[in-house]
């Protein structure tokens, strides 16, 4: 491939079909029902490309939740409001970075225990996540929930805590092997006093080293916002982004030359998140056949992606704790480094679990949660054509002749009951191995 | 994913369907070997001084103005320490040589943050500094060792949502059970699990076009169908366990039938870690202390009644502990701090009964803090070596053993 994120230009032989909408719509966003996905993919690229993008200058309709989760203090609140607004799916691609963000700059409520920090450090992703890094490495700098998460609001010039320096280069700006001991040494130095105080992000002057420090190329009394601008500028910088953004949105082992592209196009973009991942959404690479289908689910992929296909209502606390149960805590990552993902996710317990998820939404078993595709099958009176419409449903119609089969054996074995067949057929569905897969 | 995590992987999806493939009535029990260690965490930090109370010592009524009181009811141990009151059950174990106390279990530098002491305990690495990708737990890397014998659920977390860092492994996918239905697969047309005869069975195994087309759906189909599979001998194996006891309606009560459901039925399960929550008692500790305890003995009693009349009590140990133990003074609320090193327990499994290791010295002390008289390594070594896994491969060095189980040291 000569430019791997050269502008993927849908033809006749490549069109921009409902299997193209299905992965733009997983990986931007939390997809949409079937309707949706099929308006998109007769309105083209550039439509579907608006819908995920985020819309700039509208008012935040959630601010009034997102105030009354604060003020309870508590987090499963918090938790319940995030779920609640990837499955409203108002803003996909900023729901999609913010998602993004907290797996990078991955903090736990178990340690913060502040609720309200914690719905502050999400309200920033928000904010700034699809703006520039410079800016939101800043601000992740100065969030009282990462800086306690970090232990360092105990970084004091007389007893240096190297936690957040350390994590700020191997985790959240540089990566491992593109920095010394000795720069953690002296960037950890710069963040003494950089402290919390009544939930508020503080700089204690009297505990701050202002001695002189030697960073990478650099040397003065440099301080953490330095520190930042130093690092963030570095080439190195601009490939672990990108390697880490191509693992998340295209595909789980990305080329070096793709990482090598992505990394050139965020320097051009002078480091913008939105218009990176918006040319890395629109490329041949993201769209290629082997990015699709390319990633396991994640538990929140899988949960909120099958009652947003399926046009169920349900209730975002009781999705949060299946998320749990399928071992994705929203704001109780297991570590500073985040979920790991990707097959780790999937163990035939959690397999069950996924499965029997499906099978309670579409059996009436939860509670609030109401499926709606009663009408999946009006009109439609032979099995293939009943296995073609779960598959469709499902996913996008991409399955072979052998799962169809299989599916239709389903429909045969609940004919004359309307209701039943397109529980059991789109249950059956969802247990294909493709349905595991983003 | 580096190449080493790719071929863990690998080998994990590879092994199960292949020991499932060739399963048939049992074939979810361990091959040749079916002992099994359950670790029961409580946490908060148990106060070990009032646990296993050096009742002769004359220094612990100064320390424990109020506390000392739970001395009323305590029953000896034969070596000037007692049991309190609340587990006299346990006491019984104790007595019976069913259950060894080890004396002073802690670690060199001692940590007091509840969450940093919970992972030193897990990773069994004192020098731990914080969790990565890469970390494990130690019965999680036990897991490793053993998961070239074991199909089905070799190891699994009771009772929470997340598995705990002590069961994080390289190799083996360990589920968190809350509940054993879990594991049936559910119909979406009526209530309970889909029938035998219903097609759907036939499509998880069923990549697109009939076959796997790559390495990642092949994976998920593996998955997949061993999650049917399992299912499928969940009826079966429920059938093979009835409950011998009566376990107290608590939710530890609750959490210890599903690891007896789990080490009886069948499944092959040789590693399991209950978690029992509550023990930071920083005030007015008296009763809630005694109530935890009261509230352990009861449910551990069941636990082992059970065990034994599956005649499963010789090849299940059990070791309780705690992140650490609390200060040895008490605090002004008749509480007690976070402090160090506390006594362990390590019940059944044909161990050598009785007080073990050495009472640490309330004369000497750390910072107002026990000093540990045995490393907590030292209990894990045991412990691995009655499990048939070399210790220094899970410990990273060999520790010398406490001689819990000394059958295991002759052979």
């Amino acid at each position: 491939m000569k430019d791997p994120l050269a502008p993927f230009e849908p033809s006749t032989r490549d069109p921009f079909d409902l299997a193209k909408v299905g992965h733009l719509l997983r990986r931007a966003g939390f997809s949409a029902s079937l309707r949706t996905r099929r308006e998109l993919a007769a309105a083209g690229l550039d439509a579907a490309m608006r819908w995920v993008l985020p819309a700039r200058d509208r008012a935040d309709p959630a601010a009034d939740l997102l105030q009354e989760a604060i003020a309870f203090g508590d987090v499963g609140r918090v938790r319940a409001f995030r779920v609640w607004s990837a499955l409203q799916g108002e803003e996909p691609l900023r729901d999609r970075l913010s998602y993004f963000w907290h797996g990078h700059f991955a903090t736990s409520n178990r340690k913060v225990a502040d609720a309200r920090a914690m719905a502050l450090q999400m309200a920033t992703f928000d904010r700034c996540g699809s703006g520039s890094f410079d800016e939101l490495a800043q601000a992740m700098c100065r969030d009282p929930a990462l800086l306690r998460w970090l232990d360092n609001d105990v970084n004091t010039k007389a007893q240096p805590n190297e936690n957040f320096a350390r994590e700020l280069f191997e985790l959240f700006l540089l990566g491992r092997g593109n920095y010394t001991e000795a720069d953690v040494r002296q960037a950890a130095r710069c963040f003494t006093g950089w402290h919390v105080r009544d939930g508020q992000f503080q700089f204690h002057a009297h505990l701050h080293d202002a001695g002189d420090k030697q960073l990478f190329s650099a040397s003065g009394a440099l301080d953490g916002g330095q520190v930042v601008e130093l690092a963030v500028a570095r080439r190195e910088s601009a490939e672990f982004l990108a390697a880490k953004w191509l693992r998340f949105f295209v595909q789980p082992e990305p080329e070096p030359a793709s990482i090598d592209a992505l990394a050139g196009v965020y320097e051009r973009a002078g480091r913008n998140v939105g218009a990176t991942i918006e040319t890395l959404l629109r490329s041949r690479l993201f769209f290629a056949a082997s990015s699709q289908r390319s990633k396991v689910k994640s538990p929140a992929d899988f949960v909120i992606g099958t009652v947003r296909s399926l046009g169920a209502r349900a209730a975002p606390t009781e999705l949060a704790s299946t998320m749990a149960a399928l071992g994705e805590t929203w704001l109780e990552p297991p570590s500073v480094e985040g979920w790991h993902g990707e097959r780790a996710w999937l163990s035939p317990a959690s397999w069950l679990l996924r499965s029997n998820f499906v099978a309670d939404l579409l059996a009436h078993r939860r509670g609030k949660l109401r499926p709606a595709p009663h009408s999946l099958f009006d009109g439609l009176e032979k099995p293939a054509e009943r296995a073609r419409a779960a598959a469709l449903l499902l996913l996008d119609g991409v399955v072979g002749a052998g799962a169809l089969a299989a599916l239709a054996d389903v429909a045969r074995a609940h004919e004359g009951d309307d209701p039943a067949a397109a529980a059991a057929v789109l249950h059956a569905a969802a247990s294909l191995p493709e349905y595991q897969l983003s | 994913m580096n190449p080493i995590d790719r071929r863990c992987f690998l080998r994990a999806a590879s092994a199960v369907p292949f020991v499932l493939g060739a399963r048939g009535h049992g074939a979810w029990l361990p091959k040749g070997d079916a002992r099994a260690l359950l670790v029961l965490e409580l946490v908060g930090g148990n106060d070990g001084l009032n646990t296993v109370i050096p009742a002769d010592d004359a220094a612990y009524g100064k320390r424990r103005p109020t506390l000392s009181a739970v001395r009323s009811g305590a029953r000896p141990l034969g070596d000037g320490t007692s049991l309190h009151a609340a587990l006299v059950r346990l006491h019984g174990l104790v007595q019976g040589g069913d259950a060894a106390v080890v004396h002073g279990v802690g670690y060199p530098g001692p940590d007091r943050s509840h969450f940093r002491s919970r992972e030193i305990w897990h990773t069994a690495d004192p020098a731990h500094t914080r969790v990565r990708a890469q970390t494990t737990g130690w019965l999680g890397r036990t897991a490793d060792e053993l998961a070239a014998t074991i199909a089905g659920v070799p190891a699994a977390a009771i009772g929470g949502l997340e598995v705990p860092l002590l069961l994080k492994s390289a190799r083996v996918t360990v589920p968190s059970i809350a509940r054993i239905e879990d594991f049936q697969w559910l119909s979406a047309t009526a209530d309970g699990a889909l029938p035998a005869s219903s097609p759907t069975r036939a499509v998880p195994g069923c990549a697109a076009g009939g076959a796997a087309r790559d390495d990642l759906r092949a994976f998920v189909a593996d998955t997949a169908r061993s999650a049917v599979e399992l299912a499928g001998d969940l009826d079966t194996a429920l059938q093979r366990y009835r409950p011998q006891a009566e376990y107290p309606a608590s939710e530890l009560g609750r959490d210890l039938q599903l690891g007896s459901r789990l080490l009886v039925a069948g499944f092959g399960t040789r590693l399991l870690h209950v978690a029992v929550p509550g023990f930071d008692t920083h005030a007015r500790q008296l009763p809630t202390h005694a109530g935890l305890l009261a509230q352990l003995d009861a449910a551990f009693d069941a636990f082992v009644q059970d065990l034994r009349a599956h005649g499963r009590a010789r090849d299940v140990a059990v070791l309780v502990h705690s992140e650490f133990g609390r200060r040895t003074a008490e605090n002004a609320s008749q509480g007690t701090d976070h402090g160090a090193a506390a006594p362990a327990f390590v019940c059944l499994g044909g161990v050598a009964g009785g007080p073990h290791g050495e009472v640490p010295d309330l004369q000497h002390l750390d910072d107002g803090d026990l000093v540990a008289t045995a490393d907590f390594r030292r209990v894990f070594g045991d412990l691995l070596r009655w499990l048939g896994v070399e210790p220094a491969r899970v410990l990273g060095a060999p520790f010398a053993t406490l001689g819990l189980f000394p059958a295991v040291e002759r052979r």
